[in-house]
């Protein structure tokens, strides 16, 4: 994996960037694919923020 | 839950079975839809990540499961025989999009909750109807889940779809996984 890959990688991680975007970018990388390469750079899966989404949940847990 | 609906998209697809928690998509009383064209992208190479789990997910479970039929997937079939390598790292969000927005598949009051890749709430996927649809994040699902105490914790599935990848052969570069 190259700088460029990583800090790319590590942009998704940090929620920062669409999954689809970083695939564009890995030349079409399959999701599976980006789950291995957060997984070979030791970066952890985004987590999607609950703050401002909050009515959202609730809606869907109603 | 009490939703009428739930579509799946690849990346929470994927993060179940890597998981081995495709089950935990059973968990709530609605009828669940997979889009071809998400089925597609997870499956299309055995060796891909949870490919061969969902694969006999679905078959185990195909009772209960819709496969959905869209037009995304009928285009991009119809351009792979022109351009056999194509490659739309979209194409399952949008065929989702697609069978949720479908206006037979919600009626009168009905609501319809689309999980998506943590990414894509963020950006928040473009769809018409917000009053009856709701889309959620795998992690928003898990905690979910876990708030109602059908599942033990939202975040060790998480960990284990992360540590799953250290299973698997390492690659030079991108390119190389992607050929």
């Amino acid at each position: 994996m190259n700088e460029k890959e990583h800090q790319v990688l590590a942009a998704y991680s940090r929620g920062e960037m669409t999954a689809i975007e970083l695939r564009r970018r890995l030349d079409g990388a399959t999701y599976g694919e980006v789950l291995r390469l957060l997984s070979e750079a030791d970066l952890p899966l985004p987590r999607a923020p609950v703050a401002g989404r909050e009515e959202q949940i609730a809606r869907a847990r109603a | 839950m009490s939703h009428e609906l739930f579509v799946v998209d690849t990346g929470p697809l994927i993060t179940l079975a890597a998981a081995q928690s495709l089950d935990y998509l059973l968990l709530i009383n609605v009828d669940i839809v997979i889009p071809d064209a998400v089925l597609h992208e997870a499956t299309r190479d055995a060796a891909l990540l949870g490919a061969q789990d969902i694969i006999d997910w679905v078959k185990a479970h195909r009772a209960s499961i819709e496969i959905a039929a869209t037009k995304v997937y009928e285009n991009y079939d119809a351009a792979r025989v022109v351009k056999p390598n194509l490659r739309e790292p979209d194409l399952g969000e949008r065929a989702a999009i697609e069978v949720i927005e479908e206006p037979d598949r919600l009626l009168g009051n009905e609501r319809g909750l689309l999980l998506c890749e943590e990414t894509a709430v963020l950006k928040r996927v473009v769809v018409r109807d917000r009053e009856r649809i709701v889309e959620l994040s795998t992690l928003d699902f898990l905690h979910i889940l876990e708030t109602e105490q059908r599942i033990q914790s939202a975040e060790q599935v998480f960990e284990l779809a992360a540590k799953r990848g250290d299973f698997l052969p390492a690659r030079k570069s991108c390119r190389d996984i992607v050929r």
